[in-house]
C-alpha cells in the first residue's frame, strides 16, 4: 500500500490538499487578474471546445457499456468454459492478496508489470463480481507505474479493465472516475473533460473537489487555460476549496501554453492567497524550464526552492529528467543526475524511471542513470555483481536493436557492474524465446571463450517441440551446429525427437537438413521411446546379448513412467528380473540386484497417493510374481518402501513387499511397530490415571475441599482439613493457600504452607500460588518473607509460564501504585536475579510507575535507563517523556533523548518524541520531527499510538498524526485512514469520516474493504446516503460458518437507493429482488432484453430467499432471448442449496450430477447442503453416489468424511435401518486413524426427531465403543447433546456410567465455546458445570462466561463476574479483559483498569497459544 | 549385512545458475569424493533448470568433504550446499541404526 502510493508521487498532481484555502474571497481577485474575461460568465453551461480533435473517438471507447447485450452475452459463455469458477472465493481476502502482491512489486522494482495485473485481472473476473475496492486498484495500475507498457496501450488496458468490470456488476462511483482521471493524466491520453462530466451526469455521479482538480489538470497538461477556468469557476460555484494542486496544475498549464512568466507568477499568486508552493509546484516549473532546456532557469528554480526550505526529494526531479530526454536536452541531464541524493527507495523509483525512459525510446538516457546507481554491493560480492538484470530484460522484451543490447552488456561488463550481463541477457532472450537473439549472444559468448552447453538449446527446443513445429527444430539445431555444439541423447531424446513420430522420421529429416548426430543418442532415444510405449518389445531389445551396456539411469525416468501406465505385468517382472540379474545395466561397482531393489524404491516413490490406490491390484499382482521369480529387495530398500506405502495409507501392500525381503536381509523385530506405538503408549497412560481414582478417600476430599475453595468456603474448608488432616494431599493444600491469600489471611496461609512442607518437604506448590503468597506478604510489608518464597520458587524449580509472567506484572502493578518504589525494586531486583522470569518491558514498567505516581520524574529517568542499562529493556519510556514534556523540563528531556537514541537508535528517539509531542498537543513540533529527511514509517510503533488513540477517545492528536504522515516514507495510508475511521465510528461523527473519503481519493489511497465497510457504517448509521457500492454480502448469509462467525461485526450495510446505472443488480443488492422481478417481468412483457450477468444475479437473489419458481421463471426469460444462457457456479450452487433445503433433494442432486460431468465443481457448502437432505430423506445410495461423484475433486472440495458418514447413518435410521447406520458408525471408531471424529450430528438429529429407538440402540453402542475400545469420543458426543436437548437427568446417569466422561476436556471445551457464542445459552454451561465442577480450568470456563455475557449483552453481569474473578485470584486473560472493557464503553462508563492496548484478534490468538502450550505441559 | 553400500550420502545444492548443467555439477563435486547420483530437475515446461541438485556421494567422506568446504564458487557463483535431509522420509527408528 504505502509504496503503491508513494509512486503516485511521482506524478504531476499532487497528493496534497490539506493546506485548503476556504471560501472564493480570498482566492478571486487574483484569478480575475490571471485570467482574461468574467468567471462567472461561462457559467455551468457545457464547454465544447475539444483538448483533441480524437477525443471523440476515444470517449466512445471509454463508455462502452452503452453497446447491446450480444457482446455481454459472450462474455458471460467465456466464462463458463472456465474450470471450477466459482463465487466463494472470500473478495476480501482476493483483494488483500492483489494489493499486497502488487504493492510489493512496487516497493521491490518500482513497477507493476502488464503480467502481474492482467493476471490479477482474470481472476477478478472469474470469480464473476468485482467489489468497488477491487475495480479502483487496477484501474490504479494501469497509470505509470506500468513503465514497461507505451502510453496508448496502459489507457487502453484501463478501459478494458472499466468496461469488463461494469459488465460483471461492479458499480462506479466518484471515486473510480477520479481513478480513471488520474490514469489519463499519467498516461498523457487526450479526452474531452466536458464529455467526462456529462458521463458522470448520465450516471448520476456526483463530481467533488478531486475530480475537479483533475480536470483542471488535464487542461493544463494541454496549454488550455481557458478550459482550466471554466472548471475552476465550476468550484468556485459550489464553494470547494481552492488547494495547491490546483495552483501547480496553473503553472504547467501557462507553461504549456508557452508563457512561462505567468507560470512563474502564479508562485505569487499562491502566496498572495496564503498558500506555500510545495515541492510540487517547483517540478511543475522546473517541468516547464526543462521543456525549453533552459539550464539556468532549471539552476535557479531549485535553489529558490531550497531558498524557500522546500526540499526536493529525488524523486521530485526523476520527472524532470524525464522531461529532459524526452524534449532532447540530453547535456543536461548530467546536471540533474548530480543533483540525486540516493535516498531511501530511490532504487525502486530510478528503476521505474530507467523503464519508462527504454519504452518511450530514449535507453541512452535510462543506461546513463543505470550506471550512476549508486553502489549497492559490498566488495565481498562483486563478482556476483548484478546490476541492470531489469534493464536488460526490458531491452530484450521490447525487441531492442541487437547491437545496442550488446553495446549495454559490454559497457556492464567491464565497468564490472554485472559480472555476467550476456549470459543473462541470453536466459531472457531464451525465456522469451527469441531465437535470433539467443543465437547471436551465444555467438559473443562463443567469441569470449565462455562455454555454450547443450542445455542452453532446451528452452527453445521445448517450445517448438510442444507445438511439433519440425522446422523450428531444425532451425535450432542448425544453430547448435554453426556454434559447434553436439547435441547430447538428453537433448535428442526430450527436446528434439518427441516433435518427431517416430525416431526413423527424425533420422531421415535431421540428415536430409545436413545434421550429423551420433548413434549412441539414438539408441538411447530408442530405449526411451520403447519404455514408455513398449515394455515387451524394451525386454526383447534389452535381453539380446547384443545390447551394448546402457545404465539404467539413462532410461529409469521413463521405465517409470512406462511401468506406471502400463498392465504388461509379465514384462514389468521381466524387465526387472534382467535389472537384477545383467550386470550391464548397472553403474560399475555397483551390484545387480541392487539396482533393481533401489528402482522398485524409485518405481513406488514416483506414484503420488491416487495411483497407488488405483493401481494396487496390479502391483499385487507384480510383486508376487517378483517374489515367484525369486526377486528380493534389501531390508533398507523394504523400510522406504513400507514407509512410503504407509503414508499412502496403502498398508495391504506391506505384506506383498514384506514377501520380497531377502531371508539374510531380514531382522526379527523389523516390522514391529508399524505405526503403532503411539497409541499403545496412550493407552498405557490413560490406565494408570484410572488405577489413580481407585483411592476413593483422598480423592473425594481433595475434590470436596477444592468445591468448597471454589464457593470462597474458608472456614468450612479448614474444618474438612483439620478433621482428615491425614488424607490432605497437596492439591488441597494448594487450594486452601490460594484461598487464604485471596481473603488476605497470611497467617493461615504460612500456616498451611509449614503443614504441608512437614508431611513432605520435597512438595512444592505451583506457580500461581506462590505467587499469591508472595504479594500477600508485600502487601503486608513483609518484603523479606515473600522474597524467601522467591527463593524457595527457584529451589524447587517451579515451572513458570506466561501466565504466571502476567501474575508477575499484576503483583507489581498493584503494589506500585501502593508500596511505592523501593517494594517494587526489591521484588524485582530478587525475580530477576534469581532467573525466575526474564525481565521484560511490561515487568519493568510497574516501577517506572510507581517514580510517575509520585511525581518523581528524574527518579523514573534514572529507573528506566537502569533497567536498560542491567535488562536491556526500557520500560514506559513514553510516560516518562510526555511528563517531561510537560513539565518542560529540557534538560532531562535531552538527557532522555540522548540515552534513547545511543540505546535505540535515532530513529526509535524521533518516534518517541513525535508521540510525546502529539500526546501533549504540541503539533508543529510533532510535524518537523516526523520530517526528518530519512525517517521512514515503522507501523508496529504507529499502530500502537494510533489504538492508545482510539482506546483514550484522543481524537486530536490522532487526526494530526494521520495528517503528517502524509508524506512519509512506507507509510500504509489506507491503514491511517482505518484508524481515523474507528475513532470517528466509536465518536459517531459521519461528517469526518465523509471527509476522508474525498482525501483518500486526492491521495490515490486504495481503500481496503475494511475501511470502505467501516465508512459506509457510520455514514448508514447516521442516515446518509453511502456514495459508494458497499462490498456485498448478502449471498454469504449461506456460507459456511466459520467464515460467517468472523464478519459478524463486519455485517456490510446495503446502500440505500444506490440505483446507479442497473436498477436489476441495485435492487437485487438490496434485497428487493420481487421488485427486481417485477422489472424483469415488465421488461419481457415489452419484448426487452438484459444481459446474461443481469438475469444472473436475478436469479441468485431470488434463490437466496428461497423463490425457487421465481428464479426458474427468470431463468426461463434469459433462455429465450439468450439461447445459450447458463447459470453461474454461484447460482447453480444456490440452487442445490435451496432445493436441499426445501427437501427437493433429488432435484439438487439431478443439479450436482450434471455440474460435475461438466467439470464444474459446486461449493462445499451445496454440497454439505444436499448430502443433508439425502440424508433427511434416506436416500443412501444418494450419497453414496455424490461422495463418487465428488472423490475426483479432491483438490477443490475438502469435506470431512463424516459428512458423509454421519448422513449415511441418518439416511439408514431415517429408512428404519439403525442397525446398518451403527455398522457404519462402528467401523469408523474401532479404526484408531478415525476414532476422534463427531457424530453429535447424528445424535442431535435423533434428538430432534424424538427417534427414541434409534437413540436406544445408537447411545448402547457408544458405551460399547467407550468400553471395549476406550474411545470416549461418541459418548461425549452423546453427553454433550443430552445436555443441549436439555435431558440433563440422561446425561447425568450417563455420567453416572462412563467416568472419563468427565475427562473429555476438548469435546467439552468446544461444548463450551459453542454455546458461548450464541444469546441465552449461559445456563446450558452452568449445567455442565454443574455435573461436572472441575471439566475444565477454572479460568478457562470465566473466559467463555464473559463471552456468554458479551453475547447476552449482559453488563452487570459480566462486572459480577470479573469482581468475582478477581476474588478467586485467577488469571483474567487480556481478551476477558478486553472484552469487559469493550462492554464499559458501549454502556458509556469509563473502564476501572488498564485496557489491553492490542486488537482482539490478538488476544484471541495469544490465549489460544497459550492454553495449548499449557495442554501440552500437562501431557508431559 | 547389505545395507551399507544402499546408503546414499546426499547434499542439496541450491542457487544453481541457469548455465550449468547436471554434467557441470557432476564434474565438480567428484572432487570430494566418488559421485553415486545427482539429480538436477528441469521444467518440463521452460526448459530451464529448477536451480537446484541432489549429488549423493558413495562414502560418508566425500559427503563430508563437501560439507566442510565453503564457499563453492562454480563459474563465479556461489552455491549453497547443505545436507540433505529429505532422504527416506517417514519415523527413522534408532533400529535403523544397528544395521548401518
Amino acid at each position: 500500500m504505502a509504496a503503491l502510493l508513494r509512486s503516485a508521487r511521482l506524478l504531476k498532481c499532487s497528493p496534497l490538499g490539506l493546506l485548503q484555502i476556504s471560501g472564493t474571497k480570498r482566492t478571486g481577485p487574483p484569478f480575475r487578474l490571471l485570467f482574461s474575461g468574467p468567471l462567472g460568465a461561462r457559467g455551468t453551461g457545457v464547454c465544447s471546445r475539444h483538448i483533441s480533435p480524437v477525443s471523440g473517438n476515444a470517449s466512445s471507447r471509454v463508455w462502452p457499456y452503452t453497446a447491446g447485450c450480444v457482446r455481454n452475452y459472450a462474455l458471460a459463455t467465456e466464462q463458463k468454459d472456465e474450470p471450477g469458477v466459482t463465487m466463494r472465493s472470500n473478495q476480501a481476502q482476493q483483494f488483500d492478496w492483489a494489493l499486497a502482491k502488487l504493492d510489493s512489486s512496487v516497493r521491490r522494482t518500482g513497477r507493476i508489470t502488464e503480467t502481474q495485473l492482467t493476471r490479477i485481472f482474470q481472476d477478478i473476473c472469474k470469480t464473476g463480481y468485482s467489489s468497488g475496492n477491487q475495480a479502483l486498484l487496477l484501474l490504479r495500475s494501469c497509470g505509470s507505474l506500468l513503465s514497461e507498457v507505451p502510453l496508448e496501450q496502459r489507457t487502453e488496458l484501463a478501459h478494458r479493465v472499466w468496461e469488463k468490470l461494469h459488465e460483471l456488476g461492479a458499480v462506479y462511483d466518484v471515486s473510480h472516475y477520479n481513478a480513471l482521471l488520474k490514469v489519463y493524466l499519467q498516461n498523457e491520453f487526450k479526452f474531452t473533460p466536458t464529455d467526462f462530466l456529462a458521463k458522470m451526469d448520465a450516471a448520476n455521479v456526483q463530481p467533488n473537489r478531486v475530480t475537479y482538480q483533475r480536470l483542471i489538470a488535464a487542461y493544463c497538461q494541454n496549454g488550455d487555460i481557458e478550459g482550466a477556468s471554466t472548471i475552476l469557476g465550476f468550484m468556485k460555484s459550489k464553494d470547494l476549496p481552492i488547494t495547491e494542486a490546483v495552483f501547480n496544475s496553473l503553472v504547467t498549464g501557462h507553461a504549456q501554453a508557452g508563457d512561462i512568466e505567468s507560470a512563474k507568477t502564479i508562485l505569487t499568486v499562491m502566496k498572495g492567497a496564503g498558500i506555500e508552493p510545495g515541492p510540487d509546484t517547483y517540478v511543475a516549473l522546473l517541468n516547464a524550464y526543462a521543456e525549453k532546456g533552459d539550464l539556468d532557469n532549471l539552476k535557479k528554480t531549485i535553489e529558490a526552492a531550497e531558498s524557500a526550505e522546500c526540499s526536493l526529494m529525488d524523486r521530485d526531479l526523476m520527472p524532470v529528467i524525464f522531461t529532459l530526454a524526452k524534449a532532447g536536452h540530453q547535456e543536461h541531464i548530467p546536471h540533474m543526475v548530480e543533483r540525486l541524493r540516493h535516498e531511501r527507495g530511490y532504487v525502486p523509483d530510478a528503476m521505474n524511471l530507467c523503464l519508462s525512459l527504454i519504452t518511450q525510446g530514449l535507453e541512452d538516457t535510462a543506461f546513463y542513470i543505470l550506471k550512476n546507481f549508486p553502489n549497492l554491493q559490498s566488495e565481498d560480492y562483486k563478482n556476483e555483481a548484478n546490476l541492470g538484470n531489469f534493464f536488460l530484460r526490458h531491452c530484450v522484451n521490447i525487441d531492442m536493436s541487437l547491437e545496442k543490447i550488446c553495446s549495454f552488456c559490454k559497457e556492464l561488463q567491464e565497468s564490472k557492474l554485472h559480472a555476467a550481463p550476456i549470459s543473462f541477457t541470453l536466459s531472457v532472450a531464451l525465456e522469451t524465446k527469441k531465437t535470433a537473439i539467443a543465437l547471436a549472444l551465444m555467438k559473443m559468448l562463443k567469441e569470449l571463450d565462455l562455454p555454450i552447453r547443450p542445455h542452453y538449446f532446451w528452452p527453445l527446443l521445448i517450445h517448438h517441440v510442444k507445438g511439433k513445429n519440425i522446422a523450428g527444430v531444425v532451425e535450432v539445431l542448425i544453430g547448435m551446429q554453426d556454434l559447434k555444439i553436439e547435441p547430447d541423447s538428453e537433448t535428442l531424446s526430450h527436446y528434439v525427437f518427441p516433435a518427431f513420430a517416430d525416431i526413423e522420421e527424425a533420422r531421415r529429416i535431421l540428415k536430409d537438413a545436413g545434421l550429423s548426430l551420433a548413434p549412441e543418442g539414438f539408441f538411447n532415444s530408442k530405449i526411451r521411446s520403447l519404455a514408455v510405449y513398449n515394455l515387451a518389445e524394451l525386454h526383447t531389445l534389452l535381453s539380446d546379448p547384443s545390447c551394448p551396456a546402457t545404465e539404467l539411469s539413462v532410461f529409469r525416468g521413463s521405465l517409470i513412467f512406462g511401468f506406471k501406465k502400463s498392465s504388461d505385468v509379465e514384462s514389468m517382472v521381466k524387465i526387472t528380473e534382467l535389472l537384477s540379474k545383467d550386470q550391464r545395466f548397472s553403474k560399475e561397482g555397483t551390484k545387480a540386484s541392487d539396482t533393481s531393489s533401489y528402482f522398485l524404491y524409485s518405481f513406488i516413490d514416483s506414484m503420488s497417493e491416487g495411483e497407488v490406490h488405483a493401481n494396487e491390484d496390479k502391483l499385487r499382482k507384480y510383486f508376487s510374481q517378483l517374489k515367484d521369480q525369486n526377486i528380493s529387495v534389501t531390508l533398507n530398500i523394504f523400510r522406504g518402501i513400507r514407509n512410503l506405502l504407509q503414508s499412502y495409507e496403502a498398508q495391504e501392500l506391506i505384506k506383498d513387499v514384506v514377501a520380497l525381503v531377502g531371508r539374510d536381509g531380514f531382522g526379527s523385530d523389523a516390522l514391529r511397530g508399524t505405526g503403532a506405538e503411539g497409541r499403545v503408549y496412550a493407552l498405557e497412560k490413560k490406565l494408570a490415571k484410572r488405577k489413580a481414582e481407585n483411592q476413593p478417600f483422598g480423592n473425594i476430599l481433595k475434590q470436596t475441599i477444592q468445591s468448597l475453595v471454589a464457593d470462597e468456603n474458608l472456614v468450612r474448608a479448614l474444618e474438612l482439613k483439620q478433621e482428615h488432616e491425614d488424607e490432605m494431599v497437596t492439591p488441597a493444600y494448594a487450594s486452601l493457600i490460594g484461598l487464604c491469600c485471596r481473603h488476605d489471611n497470611v497467617e493461615e496461609a504460612l500456616n498451611l504452607k509449614r503443614e504441608m512442607t512437614r508431611k513432605d518437604s520435597s512438595v512444592k506448590l505451583d506457580g500461581t500460588k506462590y505467587i499469591a503468597l508472595v504479594q500477600c506478604l508485600a502487601k503486608n510489608d513483609r518484603i523479606e518473607e515473600a522474597v524467601d518464597f522467591l527463593k524457595e520458587m527457584k529451589e524447587k524449580e517451579v515451572v513458570l509460564n506466561d501466565k504466571h509472567i502476567t501474575l508477575f506484572f499484576h503483583m507489581l502493578f498493584s503494589l506500585a501504585t501502593k508500596g511505592g518504589a523501593p517494594t517494587v525494586q526489591r521484588l524485582q531486583d530478587s525475580m530477576f536475579t534469581l532467573g525466575l522470569v526474564k525481565p521484560n518491558s511490561n515487568l519493568l514498567s510497574p516501577l517506572v510507575s510507581a517514580y510517575i505516581e509520585s511525581e518523581d520524574l528524574s527518579g523514573a529517568l534514572e529507573a528506566a535507563i537502569d533497567c536498560q542499562k542491567r535488562y536491556n529493556h526500557m520500560p514506559s519510556i513514553h510516560r516518562i517523556v510526555v511528563a517531561l514534556v510537560e513539565k518542560g523540563d529540557t534538560d532531562l528531556l535531552q538527557k532522555a533523548m540522548d540515552f534513547v537514541s545511543q540505546e535505540r537508535g535515532e530513529m526509535a528517539m524521533l518516534y518517541d518524541l513525535f508521540f510525546a509531542f502529539l500526546q501533549t498537543g504540541r503539533y508543529r513540533e510533532a510535524r518537523k520531527i516526523i520530517e526528518t529527511p530519512g525517517l521512514r514509517a515503522r507501523a508496529a510503533r504507529i499502530q500502537w499510538y494510533a489504538e492508545k488513540c482510539i482506546n483514550s477517545n484522543q481524537i486530536e492528536p490522532l487526526e494530526q498524526m494521520v495528517d503528517m504522515t502524509d508524506k512519509l516514507f512506507e507509510c500504509d495510508r489506507d491503514e491511517m485512514y482505518s484508524y481515523l475511521l474507528r475513532q470517528y465510528e466509536a465518536t459517531n461523527e459521519w461528517k469526518k469520516a465523509e471527509g476522508l473519503w474525498t482525501k483518500m481519493q486526492e491521495e490515490n489511497v486504495i481503500p481496503r474493504e475494511r475501511t470502505l465497510l467501516m465508512l459506509a457504517k457510520i455514514l448508514k448509521n447516521n442516515g446518509q446516503e453511502v456514495p459508494f457500492d458497499v462490498p456485498e454480502t448478502w449471498y454469504q448469509e449461506e456460507a459456511p460458518p466459520a467464515k460467517r462467525a468472523a464478519p459478524k461485526v463486519e455485517e456490510g450495510p446495503r446502500s440505500q437507493g444506490t440505483s446507479f446505472q442497473s436498477p436489476i443488480i441495485a435492487l437485487c443488492k438490496n434485497n428487493k429482488a420481487q421488485e427486481a422481478l417485477k422489472i424483469c417481468k415488465e421488461a419481457n412483457d415489452n419484448g426487452l432484453a438484459f444481459n446474461a450477468i443481469r438475469y444472473d444475479y436475478l436469479i441468485r437473489s431470488l434463490l437466496a430467499e428461497g423463490s425457487l419458481n421465481d428464479a426458474m421463471a427468470v431463468k426461463d426469460i434469459a433462455t429465450s432471448h439468450l439461447p445459450t444462457f447458463q447459470l453461474s457456479p454461484a447460482a447453480n450452487d444456490l440452487y442445490i442449496i435451496t432445493n436441499s433445503k426445501k427437501g427437493q433433494a433429488n432435484d439438487a442432486l439431478e443439479r450436482m450430477r450434471s455440474l460435475l460431468q461438466a467439470g464444474q465443481t459446486p461449493s462445499e457448502l451445496a454440497i454439505i447442503r444436499l448430502v443433508q437432505a439425502l440424508g433427511n430423506s434416506g436416500n443412501v445410495s444418494g450419497i453414496q453416489e455424490v461422495q463418487a461423484l465428488i472423490s475426483g475433486h479432491s483438490k477443490e472440495v475438502s469435506l470431512s468424511s463424516m459428512i458423509f458418514v454421519n448422513n449415511t447413518a441418518m439416511a439408514h435410521i431415517k429408512s428404519g435401518d439403525v442397525d446398518s447406520a451403527i455398522e457404519a458408525l462402528e467401523a469408523i471408531y474401532t479404526n484408531p486413524d478415525t476414532q476422534s471424529q463427531s457424530m453429535a450430528f447424528v445424535f442431535r438429529k435423533i434428538l430432534e426427531d424424538n427417534n427414541e429407538k434409534a437413540l436406544d440402540k445408537l447411545s448402547a453402542m457408544a458405551e460399547r465403543i467407550a468400553n471395549h475400545f476406550a474411545c470416549y469420543r461418541p459418548a461425549s458426543d452423546l453427553f454433550v447433546q443430552l445436555l443441549d436437548a436439555d435431558k440433563v437427568e440422561d446425561a447425568k446417569f450417563m455420567l453416572a456410567r462412563i467416568n472419563a466422561l468427565a475427562e473429555q476436556t476438548d469435546v467439552l471445551v468446544s461444548y463450551m465455546s459453542q454455546k458461548s457464542q450464541i444469546p441465552g445459552q449461559l445456563g446450558k454451561i452452568k449445567t455442565l458445570q454443574s455435573l461436572i465442577p472441575d471439566f475444565a480450568d477454572k479460568d478457562v470456563v470465566n473466559t467463555y462466561v464473559m463471552k456468554c455475557h458479551v453475547t447476552d449483552k449482559d453488563f452487570s453481569s459480566a462486572k459480577a463476574l470479573y469482581e468475582e474473578w478477581q476474588k478467586s485470584g485467577g488469571e483474567i486473560d487480556e481478551l476477558s479483559l478486553k472484552r469487559l472493557a469493550m462492554m464499559y464503553r458501549e454502556s458509556g462508563e469509563t473502564v476501572p483498569f488498564e485496557e489491553p492496548p492490542e486488537s482482539f484478534k490478538f488476544y484471541a490468538d495469544q490465549l489460544k497459544e497459550r492454553r495449548t502450550q499449557s495442554e501440552k505441559k500437562a501431557e508431559t | 549385512m547389505a545395507a551399507p553400500s544402499k546408503k546414499v550420502f546426499e547434499v542439496f545444492v541450491s542457487k544453481i545458475p541457469w548455465t550449468l548443467a547436471g554434467k557441470e555439477m557432476k564434474e565438480y563435486f567428484v572432487q570430494f569424493g566418488p559421485v553415486k547420483k545427482c539429480l538436477l530437475p528441469f521444467d518440463k515446461d521452460t526448459g530451464f533448470h529448477k536451480g537446484f541438485c541432489w549429488v549423493g556421494f558413495t562414502t560418508e567422506e566425500g559427503l563430508n568433504n563437501a560439507l566442510q568446504k565453503d564457499p563453492h564458487t562454480l563459474e563465479g557463483a556461489k552455491l549453497q550446499v547443505q545436507k540433505n535431509r529429505r532422504q527416506f522420509e517417514g519415523p527413522r527408528s534408532s533400529k535403523d541404526a544397528e544395521y548401518d
